[in-house]
């Protein structure tokens, strides 16, 4: 999804409502703020990158209520949203830093919803939540423990060919929380761990996907990370002043 | 641990799949908790890798929630009968 434009803050409302454990980036920035479309076009290329990420500009002087409410005093700012609750926050056109944050959030699948949720007091379903998370990135391992520190042999196994894949992965660890744990297998209609899932669909466990690396067929169903930072150095070197404009009073 | 042993589960997929072979190894020298299962079969037939280990999973879905880990490797006739040349 391309970077959007906010216009109102009934619609700022509606879209951090309605993006519950999608990463959503907010742009706060002027029109007259050269490191401001600098940061634009930077956000445009992450869009392009990292599609199960929302991106989004809002004039900051044209929503006071909004700027004063997350406390933006400069532009550029940069708001990173989870669950409607600010998970990160950059101050200036640093468009390494934000990349690394984008990126950084975007692999963490926090287990916040059902935190949310109890908290709203509204009782999630259990397929909803799978479905978020699940759909929380382009590709997603459900293992025991972490890449860093698998918890399992399989998972280690999968960690090791996903790495050698050169795939672009985020991953949930089931061992935190037992509902995802014993939904995800009826929900899947799969009873093992680990399971890895592409594009909201199920590519399968182990040895399935050891097969598919065998083949050579592994590749092509992976997102890799490809040269982002490549494309991404001549915006970055134009914007890595970190340059901050005051707000003109 | 699970109470099953390769015989009982070697011959559940026997009658399920009618495979043309059938391989079931407890990995853990008899304690039940670890399997591999080697199956071909012509059920396979047109069916994507992922549905074919669903049906493995769903002929031992009673068996698969005590059993700890099982390594699944299915195969069509063809497959089998190539691999074998090799």
């Amino acid at each position: 999804m391309a970077l959007q434009d906010v216009q109102d803050s009934a619609e700022f409302d509606k879209i951090l409502a309605n993006s519950s454990s999608v990463l959503t980036v907010v742009h706060f920035h002027a029109p007259w703020a050269i490191q401001c479309s600098q940061m634009n076009e930077v956000m445009e290329e992450l869009a392009k990158e990292n599609s199960h990420v929302k991106f989004y500009k809002l004039e900051a002087e044209n929503l006071p209520e909004v700027s004063h409410k997350y406390e933006i005093s400069a532009v550029p700012t940069f708001l990173l949203f989870k669950n409607q609750k600010v998970v990160d926050r950059l101050d200036g056109a640093n468009a390494p830093n934000l990349t690394k944050k984008v990126q950084h959030h975007a692999n963490v699948i926090t287990p916040t919803v059902t935190v949310v949720a109890k908290e709203q007091d509204t009782k999630q379903d259990i397929n909803t939540r799978l479905k978020n998370i699940i759909n929380g990135a382009p590709c997603i391992m459900f293992m025991k423990g972490s890449p860093k520190e698998p918890r399992c042999g399989f998972s280690r196994q999968m960690v090791e060919l996903l790495n050698g894949q050169g795939a672009k992965y985020s991953h949930f660890d089931i061992l935190t929380d037992n509902d995802v744990r014993q939904g995800l297998k009826v929900y899947s209609n799969w009873p093992t761990y680990p399971q890895l899932y592409v594009n909201g669909e199920l590519v399968g466990g182990l040895d399935i996907v050891k097969e598919l690396a065998a083949s050579g067929e592994l590749a092509s169903e992976l997102p890799t990370d490809d040269d982002l930072n490549k494309r991404l150095q001549s915006l970055v070197s134009s914007a890595r002043s970190d340059g901050i404009y005051e707000r003109k009073s | 641990m699970s109470e099953y042993t390769s015989e009982y589960l070697q011959e559940k997929l026997q009658k399920e799949f009618n495979p043309l072979h059938v391989e079931v190894a407890d990995l853990t020298d008899g304690c039940g908790g670890k399997f591999s299962v080697v199956i071909v079969s012509d059920k396979f037939e047109g069916k994507p890798l992922l549905a074919q280990h669903r049906m493995v999973n769903d002929c031992l879905a009673e068996e698969l929630k005590t059993i700890h880990a099982i390594t699944i490797k299915t195969m069509k006739p063809a497959q089998w009968e190539k691999q074998k040349a090799k």
